[in-house]
């Protein structure tokens, strides 16, 4: 078999895959949830832009004020508005998300990709470890991470991007293992293509459509960690605003002010539940056995 | 069996000795000391006697080698050390804040099993499109949800609105038991919802996968109504591999019981936790997290047994490995 036939082969793995991922698309549930996602991050990119108000406007002739047409949100405790301050939240989960969501996909496929070429020793304790955390509640492993390293937001964005790995590693082993086993990676090796070569002109496209739609839901479970420590206040501290940081300042409130934190509520179970049908109907497309 | 029993054990033993060293070394790497935090402020203002004689008396000053075995022998005996902060033992306060939690799990599994079981029997026997999508579009929005706005949207509708139940605190139910049902009904609610999603998810494809086995059509073809086939055969069925996952289940009780009980300000082994990270109070802590890594390793050993028990191939790979 010439080169040739080989690049061929893995372009048309690669054509399917991406047609595949357009046919989702198709889907109503998938292409609603694609569109709140773009409007979503959109919204934070452009949020100097958009901003009815700037972010630090105090107004203490309107503290606490419930949602009217000035301030669809209301109000927050210094008078700001909660539409700018839940747009300059949202860049701030975003980032956080993005970043973290990076870190756990580079991090944990590099893991799973070792474990599954190390099938001796080295693999089955790579494997061990991500089973070990795999099972502990993923907040009480976060907790116990920011205890021990601090909230800011770089310790975070590192927490939760260490969080996620296990689960990105165990992904990333399988389907490595299930490209291993296929025809155009024996032609490669018996044509004697170098190891390097293989892993990132055949093996990394063909795996990165699943490592992809996986990276959708950890996005998602990266916003809804990150809003849940911001919550019990040990996540992003003011004045620097998550939409978790806003929920906890306004359950201060919540008696008397409840729309202050229910807004950036609602905001967080959005983007949560559109990167996760998003997620899942492109994990069910590529798995066979899923759909 | 036996060696199958004795592997299983001996491993959550190993796993368990395993957290207890990554517990104890991750929050030795907290910066700063807690002895600072309970003297009060920064160190300047600590009168260097009183900070040394006070990291004496906690054991602070000894080899980290010497504070772990000291932790563990501890606990092996049943205590659990002394709180860095209030001076109380640990098992005191684990004691103290041990029924509460208690409550308010075993409510919200009660409810959340009695709300996803039949309510994923019945997609299973009805099998009508509208009524699976609203089951799926539950299970999306019940695991997107953080328990701190289902919490928020409770307490807003039946405290705030209402004013039907009580959204704060905590009342023993050995003195009060009607006051005590009350106080837990919102946080009940509230974490079974969180846990009725997971529990529907599975549930719902274990059914499915059991609808298409052989047996099952043998059931149909020997003339058993629909709700017959499912009542008797799909369901029992499809439980045991759904036991499997119970230590996920576990796994969201232990951790949504810290936002709940945060949300509603009961007093609880999880509001105790984020207490214990406010103040630096690793030994209270460390303790339970240990005790949470305990449970979950525990249970999930207890579910593989009865697995064993209930599906009989098990029992026979374990003799033959």
């Amino acid at each position: 078999m010439t080169s040739t036939a080989l690049s061929a082969e893995g372009i048309t793995r690669r054509g399917r895959r991406g047609e595949t991922v357009l046919r989702v698309l198709r889907r109503p549930t998938a292409a609603l949830a694609a569109i709140v996602v773009f409007l979503i991050v959109a919204g934070a990119i452009a949020a100097p832009l958009i901003a009815p108000y700037p972010p630090s406007k105090f107004d203490y002739s309107h503290l606490f004020a419930s949602p009217s047409w000035s301030h669809p949100f209301g109000t927050d405790e210094l008078g700001r508005d909660l539409v700018t301050r839940v747009l300059y939240g949202g860049r701030t989960s975003l980032e956080m998300a993005a970043l973290a969501t990076v870190i756990a996909m580079v991090f944990g496929s590099i893991w799973g990709f070792v474990a599954a070429f190390k099938k001796g020793w080295l693999g089955e304790v790579l494997m061990r470890i991500a089973d070990l955390t795999l099972g502990m509640p993923v907040i009480l492993l976060g907790l116990v991470l920011v205890a021990a390293f601090g909230s800011s937001i770089l310790s975070l964005v590192v927490i939760l991007g260490i969080l996620f790995s296990p689960a990105t590693a165990r992904l990333a082993r399988s389907a490595l293992l299930a490209e291993l086993e296929s025809d155009y990676y024996l032609a490669a090796t018996s044509v004697g293509a170098p190891p390097w070569r293989i892993v990132f002109e055949q093996l990394l496209p063909n795996t990165m459509p699943v490592l992809l739609a996986r990276g959708s839901i950890v996005a998602a479970d990266a916003i809804f960690i990150e809003a849940s420590l911001s919550f019990l206040g040990l996540g992003v501290q003011p004045p620097k605003a998550s939409w978790g940081t806003l929920l906890h300042v306004g359950y201060a409130d919540l008696y008397s002010s409840y729309w202050y934190p229910l807004f950036p509520g609602l905001i967080i179970v959005i983007a949560v539940l559109a990167l996760n049908t998003l997620g899942d109907n492109l994990q069910r497309a590529l798995d066979p056995s899923r759909r | 069996m036996a060696i199958y029993v004795l592997r299983r054990v001996v491993t959550s033993i190993g796993l368990l000795f395993l957290s207890s060293v990554l517990i104890f070394v991750v929050l030795r790497l907290i910066p700063g000391d807690p002895t600072i935090t309970k003297l009060g402020g920064g160190m300047t203002a600590v009168d260097p006697r009183a900070f040394q004689a006070l990291r004496h008396q906690l054991g602070l000053d000894r080899s980290l080698t010497h504070q772990y075995l000291h932790w563990i022998g501890g606990i092996v005996r049943g205590d659990f050390g002394q709180s860095y902060f209030s001076q109380f033992p640990v098992t005191t306060l684990i004691k103290e804040r041990a029924g509460s939690t208690l409550e308010l799990a075993a409510a919200a599994l009660f409810l959340g099993l009695l709300f996803a079981v039949p309510a994923a029997a019945l997609g299973a026997i009805w099998r009508n499109r509208y009524f699976d999508a609203i089951l799926s579009g539950f299970t999306a929005v019940g695991m997107s949800t953080p328990a701190f706005v289902n919490g928020l949207v409770l307490i807003v509708i039946f405290g705030v609105k209402l004013k039907l139940l009580p959204t704060q605190g905590y009342v023993s139910f050995e003195n009060h038991p009607l006051e005590s049902l009350k106080a837990v009904t919102l946080p009940a609610v509230t974490l079974a919802i969180a846990i009725a999603a997971p529990i529907m998810l599975i549930l719902r494809s274990s059914l499915a996968d059991v609808a298409s086995a052989p047996y099952i059509r043998t059931a149909q073809g020997k003339g058993l109504l629909r709700y017959q086939v499912v009542l008797r055969h799909v369901l029992p069925n499809a439980t045991i591999p759904a036991l499997t996952m119970i230590g996920v289940i576990i796994g969201s009780l232990l951790g949504g019981s810290v936002i709940v009980e945060y949300v509603f300000a009961r007093p609880g082994l999880g509001s105790l936790m984020v207490d214990a990270i406010y103040q630096r109070d690793y030994a209270v802590l460390q303790t339970l997290v240990l005790l949470a890594a305990g449970v979950f390793i525990i249970s999930s050993l207890l579910i593989d047994l009865l697995y064993g028990v209930l599906d009989p191939r098990l029992r026979v790979q374990g003799r033959e490995a």
